[in-house]
């Protein structure tokens, strides 16, 4: 293979981890910006159906 | 006007060619005249060859560095603003002891990604992979490798960790309650916080030591400004963690992860691009020939080295706390699956990708050149520094900027994770037998923000304290192998092995514990370090694994032969731990 200088393995499993990493962090990026909403929404619903105002907590 | 550092490849190259000085590193370490007195190492751009400001002895020990306050300075600023407004912003949801352990159970999958791949790349885990690059070249990713397989396969199996999420508990010691009682309950929580706090312990020190080497500080002044690094660095991932528990710990987690992922990608393109993937194998080869691309032929590390590692990857993965933690906080088994089998090759880039920048410090800097570079580096530092040094010589203003913004991030996902999840296991586990009585969630919240404040404390001392031997991914391996032997083996019998009792369950922790405990003690003491050096950290280290293992099977068979009674009466064994609890 052109350019791995006998090291094929390393060499792959080099451009791998770059290719990899660039793809997932653009992905990982946009939907664990929804999920963060998602949480947020179900921890506020969750604070508010047992009573407990998490103004209050905070400031304890 | 200075030569660019890069320009130095040439003369470094010819000078690796030569064949000189094939011989290990830490056979003989430099002095910083027998480097000034080599001629090709004489062209390296030293300290003060680019003096930005002062003169005298001072200025000459001032690190060559491309970072600008104005720029740079601005870059990081904006980062940290960002992350700490994010950080303090999530507190008013946290109106639980729930919400602040586990974020209310509430992460998915691509959080949880994120949460998990921050959390487990730090400053230092960019420092340990380099040094091993530059220490063993290619060789040196080899963990990174074994973990990723090992996740992998815990992840499209569910082994042990579907059992673990459905049993709906905080922590493993919790689960192991279900199985083996109280008592295990509590020694295991003392075993997981020691190995966790003693692993963590070095973790400030050496992210304070990169960020003063890459800023380009005075060296004169190291120790000083690293303390002041040290300092600030905790003070940070403090605040927010106080404040928001494990919620503020996966919001700022996933910018993080943004920010981190941008700057280990752009710096490891501009080395492959500038430097060339040529040069780096041509250095590999010339320091530690075939050695440095196999592990196995590799004098210094060995089958015994990939042995240990497979033993560590394992355990590390079942039951190392700060991964678990995503799987316990992760909506249900299913989706904690898909968070191991998506981040399992995050794992091989977390050791390879700063394994070649510590083979990029091979190939530019050479062997030698901290010990010419920083005067009265100890013989640790010789193989640490070099990553550092090379890109602070070797980053444009800009790039520099950000990738001091994406190691304070990885930094502070790091810490932060790390003292909410030894803080879960000290208040869920260790306290348990103190809380007699239901505490009220207001108590509950501050006990937590108490036990992660005296974390804190606890870091900064035993980093200004602890004097490190040998490499840092050995002593990594060593503390965290405290726990994670009889932590595995306990999780591995409470899920699938019926016959396993309390008697097992507590050899396997003393047992487990005692090995690497007596490793890390011997070490420091003059009279028997020697030994323990000769011993090494690859077969004591699987001498935990083999010892834990036979002590739960040993234990646990003598109690069902000496005490059937016991057996029988008061400790039933249920067929799978995993169908005891229901979720959440």
């Amino acid at each position: 293979m052109s350019g791995s200088n006998g090291h094929e393995f390393w060499w792959l499993l080099t451009i791998a981890c770059v290719a990899w990493y660039s793809t997932v962090t653009v992905y990982v990026a946009i939907r664990g910006a929804s999920d963060i909403k998602k949480m947020l929404r179900h921890l506020a619903q969750d604070s508010s159906e047992s009573g407990t105002t998490a103004c209050k907590s905070a400031d304890n | 006007m200075a030569q660019h550092p890069l320009s130095t490849l040439r003369v470094v190259a010819a000078f690796h060619a030569s064949g000189r000085r094939r011989h290990s590193i830490y056979a003989a370490p430099l002095t910083f005249i027998e480097a000034a007195s080599i001629p090709v190492l004489a062209q390296v751009p030293r300290p003060w060859t680019r003096l930005r400001r002062g003169t005298g002895t001072d200025a000459r020990q001032t690190a060559m560095t491309h970072f600008s306050w104005w720029i740079d300075g601005s870059i990081v600023g904006l980062y940290l603003l960002a992350t700490m407004v994010a950080g303090v912003m999530v507190r008013r949801y946290v109106g639980k002891v729930e919400h602040f352990l586990v974020a209310g159970r509430e992460v998915n999958v691509y959080l949880g990604i994120a949460s998990l791949a921050a959390t487990e790349f730090g400053v230092i885990t960019c420092m340990y992979t380099a040094e091993a690059g530059y220490r063993y070249g290619f060789a040196g990713a080899t963990p990174g490798i074994i973990t990723a397989l090992c996740m992998m396969f815990v992840g499209l199996t569910g082994f042990c960790i579907k059992p673990l999420r459905t049993a709906g508990v905080m922590t493993i010691p919790e689960l192991f309650e279900k199985r083996f009682g109280p008592r295990i309950r509590w020694a295991a929580g003392l075993v997981i916080v020691l190995g966790g706090l003693l692993n963590m312990g070095v973790f400030l020190r050496i992210t304070g030591e990169f960020l003063v080497l890459v800023c380009g500080f005075n060296i004169q002044h190291l120790e000083a400004y690293v303390v002041i690094m040290m300092t600030a660095l905790l003070l940070l991932g403090t605040i927010y963690t106080v404040v928001g528990g494990m919620l503020s710990v996966l919001v700022t987690d996933f910018l993080q992860f943004i920010v981190m992922s941008a700057g280990l990608i752009a710096v490891t393109v501009l080395i492959l691009v500038q430097i060339g993937w040529g040069k780096l194998t041509a250095a590999v080869t010339a320091h530690y020939g075939a050695g440095g691309f196999n592990p196995f032929t590799h004098p210094d590390l060995g089958w015994q080295y990939v042995a240990f590692n497979s033993f560590l990857a394992l355990a590390n993965v079942l039951t190392w706390q700060t991964t678990i933690s995503r799987v316990l906080a992760a909506k249900d088994a299913t989706t904690a699956r898909k968070i191991y089998t998506r981040t399992s090759f995050f794992f091989a880039c977390r050791f390879l990708i700063p394994g070649i920048w510590g083979i990029a410090a091979l190939a530019v800097l050479g062997p030698g050149a901290v010990a010419a570079l920083v005067p009265g580096a100890t013989v640790e530092k010789l193989t640490l520094y070099p990553m550092p040094i090379f890109l602070c010589r070797t980053l444009p203003v800009g790039l520099m900027g950000l990738l001091i913004a994406a190691m304070l991030a990885a930094d502070m996902s790091s810490t932060s994770s790390y003292m909410i999840t030894w803080a879960t296991v000290i208040y869920n586990d260790i306290l348990a037998p103190f809380r007699k009585t239901q505490w009220s969630e207001k108590r509950g919240l501050r006990w937590n923000r108490i036990i992660v404040s005296l974390i804190g404390v606890f870091l900064l001392i035993y980093g200004l304290w602890y004097p490190l031997k040998g490499d840092v991914w050995a002593y990594l391996g060593v503390t965290g192998t405290i726990y994670l032997a009889s932590m595995a083996t306990l999780l591995i019998a409470c899920c699938y092995w019926s016959r396993a009792n309390n008697w097992g369950a507590a050899g396997a922790i003393f047992f487990g514990a005692l090995i690497p405990l007596s490793f890390l003690a011997l070490q420091q003491i003059p009279a028997t370090a020697p030994l323990v050096k000769e011993i090494g950290p690859y077969y004591s280290g699987m001498a935990a694994y083999v010892a834990a293992g036979t002590a739960m099977v040993v234990g646990s068979l003598l109690k069902s032969v000496l005490a059937p009674q016991r057996l029988a009466e008061g400790e039933p064994v249920p067929a799978a731990v995993g169908l005891s609890g229901g979720e959440r």
